[in-house]
This record gives C-alpha cells, sequence and structure tokens, in this order.
C-alpha cells in the first residue's frame, strides 16, 4: 500500500512539474505581477503585414 | 501571435494587450466606437495584393463580377482595396461581387480549394498561393492605392497617458527596424535575413515564404515612411463612410497621436548582421 501511494505521489509530482515546465509561460507571469510602471508592454500581431 | 483581427480587438480592449498591430479601419472604427485607443505609428506600407485562382476565369479586375472575394475583417484596407479597384473600372463592390471574412491564415487553403474565388489580404499569404502554384496576383495595391496603408500600430489611451516613454522606446524600435529592412543597399540581405528569424521564432512559418514575400520584388511591402500622414488617413476614413461601415467622418486628431512618430523622426537604422550577438 505504502509503495503504491509513493508511486502515485511520484506521478503527480512529475507531471505537475512537467505541466509547469512546458505549459506555464513565466516570463509573462511575472510581468504581470511587475509595478504597472516597469511591466513589458505586450504587443498583438498576427502572422500577416 | 493571434490568428485573427476581432481577437486581437477583444485582447487589446480587455487590457490583455497595451498595444497591437491592427488594420487601420479596424483602428478607426473603435476610436468611433469610444474605445480610448490611438494610432501611433504604421507597421508598414502595401503588401496586400488581390489573387485569384492561377487556372482561373478571372483575368481583369471586371471579371471579378459575380465572384466570392475572401477579405480579413469589414473594417480593413483590404476590404476597401477592393472597392478602390472596382470603382476605377466602373463596376460598384456592393453590388457586383460577395465579400467574404476570413481568418488570413484560412485564405490560401480556401482558394485552393475552390471555396472562394479571390482574396484580398497582406503578405504572405499571397505569396504562399503564388508559391504553391494555384494562385495569381491579381493586383498589387499599389496599382490603385498609391502610398496604401494596411496595420497600423495601435496603443491604449491609459498607456499612452501613464507611460510615454515606454510608447516611444516601441515606436523607436520599429522606426529603426524599417530603416533597417529598407537600408538601400542592404536591403534585401537584411530581409533574408528577418524572413528567417521572424519565420521561425514569432511567425512560425516556413522562411522561403517569408523571403518571397519581402523579396519578390524588393518594394513589395516597405517599411517607410511609417509615420501617419493626415491625407492617408483621411482617404480611409472617406471610403469607410462611402461604403457603410463608419457613420460620419471622425477628425485625424481623434485617432491618431503623432508625437511618437515625431520623436523618432531622427532614428537611424539599427547596426545589426546576421551572426552579430545584438543590435545597437
Amino acid at each position: 500500500m505504502q509503495k503504491l501511494v509513493l508511486a502515485i505521489g511520484a506521478w503527480i509530482i512529475a507531471i505537475t512539474s512537467a505541466h509547469f515546465a512546458l505549459n506555464v509561460n513565466w516570463q509573462v507571469l511575472m510581468n504581470d505581477r511587475l509595478p504597472e510602471g516597469q511591466r513589458k508592454l505586450n504587443v498583438a500581431y498576427i502572422p500577416v503585414t | 501571435m493571434f490568428q485573427g483581427f476581432p481577437e486581437i480587438k477583444e485582447a487589446l480592449m480587455s487590457n490583455k494587450m497595451q498595444a497591437a498591430f491592427m488594420v487601420a479601419p479596424m483602428a478607426i472604427a473603435l476610436r468611433a466606437q469610444g474605445v480610448p485607443v490611438k494610432i501611433v505609428y504604421l507597421g508598414h506600407r502595401y503588401g496586400s495584393a488581390v489573387v485569384v485562382r492561377r487556372d482561373g476565369p478571372v483575368h481583369r479586375v471586371s471579371d471579378l463580377r459575380g465572384r466570392i472575394v475572401a477579405v480579413p475583417s469589414r473594417f480593413s484596407d483590404e476590404r476597401l482595396i477592393v472597392f478602390r479597384a472596382m470603382a476605377a473600372n466602373g463596376l460598384d463592390a456592393k453590388k457586383d461581387l460577395r465579400m467574404v471574412e476570413m481568418a488570413p491564415p484560412d485564405v490560401a487553403g480556401a482558394l485552393a480549394a475552390g471555396a472562394i474565388d479571390a482574396f484580398s489580404m497582406g503578405e504572405p499569404y499571397p505569396s504562399q498561393a503564388e508559391i504553391g502554384g494555384f494562385g495569381r496576383v491579381l493586383f498589387h495595391a499599389r496599382q490603385y492605392w498609391p502610398d496604401y496603408i494596411s496595420c497600423v500600430l495601435v496603443v491604449r489611451q491609459d498607456v499612452i497617458d501613464k507611460r510615454p516613454d515606454a510608447v516611444q522606446v516601441l515606436v523607436d524600435g520599429i522606426a529603426r527596424s524599417g530603416l533597417w529592412l529598407d537600408e538601400k543597399e542592404r536591403a534585401k540581405k537584411h530581409r533574408l535575413h528577418a524572413a528567417d528569424f521572424v519565420g521561425r521564432f514569432y511567425y512560425h512559418q516556413d522562411p522561403k515564404l517569408l523571403r518571397w514575400a519581402l523579396t519578390n520584388p524588393i518594394d513589395r511591402v516597405k517599411y517607410e515612411p511609417l509615420s501617419p500622414r493626415r491625407a492617408d488617413f483621411e482617404t480611409i476614413v472617406n471610403l469607410m463612410v462611402q461604403t457603410g461601415v463608419l457613420d460620419h467622418a471622425i477628425p485625424f486628431e481623434d485617432f491618431v497621436d503623432t508625437r511618437f512618430a515625431e520623436g523618432a523622426r531622427a532614428m537611424t537604422a539599427w547596426k545589426y548582421e546576421a551572426g552579430d550577438d545584438r543590435a545597437r
């Protein structure tokens, strides 16, 4: 039983870590937490002239 | 990166984005509706074309009568250029053809599949249709509209008021990039390099496509002058009113803030060549 719990825990940690590393844009997240005057401007574009 | 102008409009209005490149008539329409944004600079000049099927029956503008033409938005210069070209050939785009709105990345596929007869769109989609062998440029925007404008840089009014220095840095960077892309004898080299890194890191498109769009011919898209000029925008506003997407003309000062373009007037081209670690 203990082994199963450890395995599930390790799996959850691995999946969560992979999600944070691959799917979360940390630059955007950190930028949004800065005071307004220090934030980088977000500029929208589409792939067309 | 977005895939359509309506999504950009929403992101700008909700402050998810503080600035955006969008088609000039959409920016004017937003301002006319009371949305607090201003045009501060242009993205480029020219770079739009009307494309038809290569082996299709459309060989002259008058052959567009009764056809289906895709445009990126009813609030786009690509729509207005169709009206202008049709009028120059004695036709009325409102009565003589059917316009449909379509996201820019979808038009080349729609043309190839025969879902539309033509599209009016900015680069690199005309180039995509040409390279793919299924499209033919019927006319470039410059043929009917000297100094044609499509995308402009729009900034939220609260950002202009609170952070004018940041807006100036942005405009200066665009001005310097434009001068770099149009730098006389180095223009082709710079454009080939830009096609490579923009294709790979920003547009996620085949660099071959952007190389075609930026160099075939070299002035297919121009990056100067990018200052917003009153006469250009008055032409757009008048066409918007005539074609029924704007109730009444609004003054230039209501939707354009020229101070950042004036601030960028003394800018020089970036000093950057392929392989340099940074632009100076």
